[in-house]
């Protein structure tokens, strides 16, 4: 490939006086960050267990099959091997687990339903033993015509990916649709009357990975007191708590999760995988037991759905919608893990954020023998917006608009529905701004290259529907605190936020604000680290733990010092007194005393779900991002050089101006990866085929555009602290449509299927060259 | 797991390849190796690591003649050497296309080319500039054409108990430019879906070598005389040249696609190494 032009870094412009606005809104240098960079910190693999026992898994080469038999004696004979255990081993029935649905086995009983599912696990004194092992166990299995792809899965009398047993009472169990989706609102027919132009098309989105750089393990611990200790890099450590306490009839103080930072989680990291056998091993062999995956085990145990979508869109002759129909299919895996959820969650937003007087939305998730698909980046969100998006264009296309123009004249306005019927939702931001703020950064208007082009998409995404999280915040007697504070930090940056606000809130100095987390054993509960809903849900819940010490440092002041309370008053990090303002950690040290001590504050913040609503309940908040991009496309070869990328993101208030450059340049970069070069690729047996490192590809850092810009829009008007949002996730929502509008433009092909690959744009032009494209 | 042994001398190295027979595998930069080592795709008993030896061919020689290069010197010392930009401006080109700074500052040039990787970048260089190679036993030495070396995927004239330990690249000729162009499905640290290298002598004369398009690195004869300028007889040139390519379609392209890239990526190659024919060109 031609080498892109060098792309100029600029440092960062660190503001050299905090100012009147504190820590918060400062670009704050990432807590841990430097141990981060440097290699200091510790992953789950850096751990030491002394004494720990390796575990290998056993799996066959082949999708789909009934196992017949195992022969572990050739296994057993290798010296170090202390047990190999298979579904025999483990309780009768074999325990199940899952977040919706209780479907996913500790090991595969009597058949393999995806290739990578552990049949067997080797459980040797060295890694070496476990890993010879572990290839010496036969494994003797027929193999079945499996269900690899949405065509096989929905044939009729297709495998049927999961046993109708396990789906009782289910109308579909005789089915490959897990779960499905239906949102209706308008007449559609009635629209379509007086539509002007109707574009129907058919997309795809592959299915891809999520390729953290830390690929993940578990060890388990047993306890003396006949309980656990549970190590695992997850983003949900009480989920993982309460699932092996399920599973294990064990009560939740007997199972203590300890979540190491995960390197990476992207949402691969939510649900319990691995866990529950390995728990089971500890238990069974009394003995730590200790297992870290290879990134090609990880592939085979997180993925994000692929989609095919056909869209029917109406447009008046000025370019308003009228009417958008949409059928996506979502493949998810052998198991349900969150992936209905992902398609119910995704598909409410297909009408994205325009107004749209009539829509019909028919989604459902199709169960096919492939990795179980699970929570990825955006949630659903990225494969229902390119085809929105895609048909925004071709609509604009035929009526000789514009990508910004026709956008311009249907995105909703604050506080204005975009999705209607019972369970409306309105805009809860001025999107407006994002659009136009992109498309100027960009140079929308500017005079085009040869053999360049434009486009510009939007995408959104709904944040959490229900959540609760707590805090607890330590002001000690010296005027340091300690956070305690459950969100799990993967690299998002959650724990730099604690500080600022803690240091704002209490006074303490930054580099004295200290944070704990990922031990279900010492930190309160918190229900997720997902749907970027961390600043929001733990973040108001840090601020409240903060306001609650305000409240006791006062109420002691008050009875240390004899001024009566209510001649006191308290604000961000400061005490008023009758005679003046004292400095909260000056007013805590007083009010302490000789025999010192601390103040504890508790907060909670809870967002109960609505029973009657598809999604569980109102979205907290809504990300919006406008991706605008400018490519050059080398006609001979079909390879694209992203010349200018634009991303800007509805964030309400950036709590850490440099975190959000960070989340959004990540999650562009992330979608690059899935509209130009990621997907899995599975061959006749179920296999990938693009198996690891080598042949499945993320972007490099020569891969990112000549020219990244972040843009971000402040209103002030999100539910976390300070007027936020959560902005995690929007960067990726729509850079595939922004990406496919800009190489029509350039190309004069049209391309609905991701990624665009060298060869897939080639071909393209081929055959538009040919007069065979329409 | 294999033994490891990191011999002081080279017939200590041999005697150690050649008491171990198939099971033996020399070590460099391990860059391959090691890959085949974690994957278990490779099992050998025993690694010779030569970066010990004290006594094989320095890195590089310049002579008037050529280069000579021996097995340890390393792609990111090849990419840096003065005399080797000079002269074999292709030849580096594709170096640097070989994995990442990391990986270059381990992978071995000569080990490389042992490896025998129908993709391996540096092949198609070191096949238009006439690379020959040393392979020595305890039985003494012989000398191979690189295209003759390589037999197919990961199987060259090297066998049991031997060990390539020279890599002679002969000056090129007065005159001449070569060329380097590779297509990969991402910019950042890929294998070639297609490679291609070019070299035009003062008359015209092209040859090239293809990589990723057959099951081995391959090389074309001289072509007639062509002049770069007349599109229609480069055209005619590279058809005939590229008979010889037969790509198979896998996850990184298909067989069509494959086809159609190599003749861009040729006449892109051979109009570049003509341009480099200038001598002021070949300086830079």
């Amino acid at each position: 490939m031609t080498e892109a032009p060098e792309r100029t870094v600029e440092p960062f412009d660190l503001p050299e006086d905090p100012g009147p606005r504190g820590q918060v809104g400062r670009p704050v240098l990432r807590y841990g960050g430097g141990d981060r960079t440097s290699g200091a910190q510790r992953f789950l693999a850096d751990l030491s267990f002394p004494g720990a026992l390796q575990v290998a898994l056993v799996t066959i080469p082949v999708g789909c099959a009934d196992i017949l038999g195992v022969d572990a004696t050739a296994a057993r004979a290798i010296p170090g091997v202390v047990d190999v255990v298979t579904a025999a081993d483990l309780p009768s029935p074999m325990p199940r687990f899952g977040v919706s649905h209780q479907d996913r086995p500790v090991l595969a009983v009597e058949r393999v339903n995806y290739h990578g599912e552990p049949v067997a696990a080797v459980v040797a004194e060295t890694l070496d033993a476990a890993q010879a092992a572990a290839r010496a166990v036969r494994v003797d299995y027929r193999e079945l015509p499996g269900a690899y792809t949405l065509d096989a899965a929905l044939a009729p009398g297709a495998h049927l990916v999961q046993d109708p047993s396990i789906r009782p009472g289910d109308p579909a169990a005789a089915t490959n649709v897990l779960e499905d989706a239906l949102y209706i609102w308008g007449d559609v027919a009635a629209e379509e009357a007086r539509t002007a132009v109707v574009v129907e098309n058919v997309y795809t989105f592959p299915m891809v990975t999520h390729f953290p750089i830390e690929p993940g393990g578990t060890v388990a611990v047993p306890t003396d007191q006949g309980g656990l200790d549970v190590y695992s890099p997850v983003q949900h450590p009480y989920l993982l708590q309460r699932t092996l306490a399920s599973v294990l009839g064990l009560p939740l103080n007997q199972v203590r999760v300890f979540a190491p930072d995960p390197g990476g989680g992207f949402g691969g990291k939510q649900n319990p995988k691995i866990e529950p056998l390995l728990a089971f091993l500890a238990l069974r062999t009394r003995r730590t037991c200790r297992l870290v995956l290879s990134l090609e085990e990880t592939f085979q145990s997180m993925r994000r759905a692929g989609c095919r979508m056909t869209a029917r869109t109406g447009f008046t002759q000025n370019g308003e919608l009228t009417f958008h129909q949409v059928d996506a299919d979502f493949q998810i895996g052998a198991y349900a893990d969150v992936a209905p959820r992902v398609m119910g969650k995704g598909s409410y937003v297909a009408a994205g954020p325009y107004r749209i007087p009539g829509v019909r939305i028919a989604a459902r998730a199709v169960m096919t023998n492939t990795t179980p698909s699970t929570a990825f980046r955006g949630f659903g969100s990225p494969q229902v917006a390119w085809a929105l998006e895609s048909q925004l264009d071709a609509g604009a296309r035929r009526l000789g608009l514009d990508g910004l123009e026709i956008r311009r004249r249907n995105l909703v306005a604050k506080g204005e529905a975009f999705v209607r019927g019972a369970s409306e939702a309105t805009a809860d931001g001025e999107w407006h701004q994002s659009l136009e703020k992109a498309a100027e950064l960009l140079g929308w208007d500017q005079p085009l290259a040869p053999n360049r082009g434009r486009g510009i998409a939007v995408g959104i995404k709904p944040g959490a529907t229900s959540g609760l999280s707590q805090s607890l915040v330590r002001l000690l007697c010296d005027g340091s605190a300690i956070v305690y504070a459950g969100t799990s930090d993967m690299g998002q940056g959650a724990r730099t936020l604690w500080q600022q606000i803690v240091s704002d809130e209490l006074g303490t100095p930054l580099d004295q604000v200290s944070v704990v987390s990922g031990d279900t054993g010492t930190v309160p509960f918190d229900l997720q680290t997902s749907a970027s809903r961390s600043t929001v849900f733990m973040g108001s819940a840090v601020l409240e733990a903060c306001r609650d010490v305000r409240q006791r440092v006062l109420d002691l002041y008050a009875e240390s010092t004899g001024v009566p309370a209510d001649q006191l008053s308290e604000r961000r990090g400061t005490l008023v007194t009758p005679e003046g303002e004292l400095s909260l950690p000056e007013a805590a040290r007083k009010a302490l005393g000789s025999l010192r001590g601390e103040f504890i504050g508790q907060g909670t913040r809870r967002l109960r779900g609505k029973g009657n609503h598809p999604l569980g309940g109102d979205a907290a908040f809504y990300e919006f991002n406008a991706t605008a991009i400018e490519v050059e496309v080398d006609r001979e070869t079909g390879e694209l050089l992203l010349t200018k990328h634009v991303t800007v993101s509805d964030v309400g208030t950036e709590l850490n101006p440099l975190q959000v450059v960070s989340q959004d340049e990540g999650a562009a970069i992330m979608g690059l990866g899935h509209s130009q070069m990621e997907q899995l690729l599975l061959d006749e047996h179920g296999r990938i085929r693009n198996l690891g490192a080598l042949d499945y590809r993320i972007p490099t850092f020569k891969d990112v555009p000549v020219e990244l810009i972040t843009g971000a829009v402040e209103n002030h008007d999100g539910p976390g602290p300070y007027g936020s949002k959560g902005i995690s996730e929007g960067a990726l929502l729509c850079t595939a449509g922004a990406l496919g509008a800009a190489v029509a433009q350039a190309t004069g092909v049209v391309i609905r299927d991701l990624p665009l690959t060298p060869e897939r744009v080639w071909a393209a032009i081929q055959t538009a060259g040919t007069g065979r494209h329409e | 797991m294999p033994n490891y042994y990191r011999p002081t001398t080279r017939a200590d190295a041999l005697a150690a390849l050649a008491a171990a027979g198939e099971g033996a595998r020399p070590l460099v930069g391990g860059t391959d190796l090691l890959v085949g080592l974690r994957h278990h795709t490779l099992e050998p008993e025993l690694l010779v690591d030569l970066k010990g030896v004290t006594d094989l061919p320095e890195p590089i020689v310049v002579t008037d003649d050529g280069v000579r290069i021996g097995p340890t010197l390393t792609l990111g010392e090849l990419v840096a050497h003065p005399v080797v930009r000079g002269w074999f401006p292709a030849l580096v080109e594709a170096a640097l296309t070989v994995g990442s700074v990391a990986i270059r500052n381990r992978a071995s040039l000569v080990a490389n080319s042992c490896n025998a990787s129908p993709a391996a970048d540096t092949a198609p260089p070191l096949l238009v500039h006439d690379a020959r190679v040393v392979i020595s036993s305890q039985e003494g030495d012989r000398t191979a054409a690189l295209e003759e070396f390589f037999l197919g995927p990961r199987r060259t004239l090297c066998g049991p108990g031997e060990l390539v330990t020279r890599l002679d690249l002969p000056r090129p000729e007065e005159g001449s430019g070569s060329a380097f162009r590779r297509l990969t499905r991402r910019r950042g640290v890929d294998l070639a879906t297609v490679s291609v290298a070019a070299r035009i002598d003062a008359d015209g004369h092209v040859v090239l070598g293809l990589g990723a398009v057959g099951p081995r690195p391959l090389r074309t004869e001289p072509s007639a005389a062509v002049d770069p300028a007349d599109e229609a007889g480069v055209d005619r040139v590279l058809d005939e040249q590229l008979e010889i390519a037969s790509p198979i379609s896998d996850v990184r392209g298909s067989r069509e696609y494959r086809l159609a890239m190599l003749r861009v990526l040729a006449k892109r190659a051979v109009l570049a190494a003509a341009d480099r024919r200038h001598p002021r060109e070949m300086a830079s």
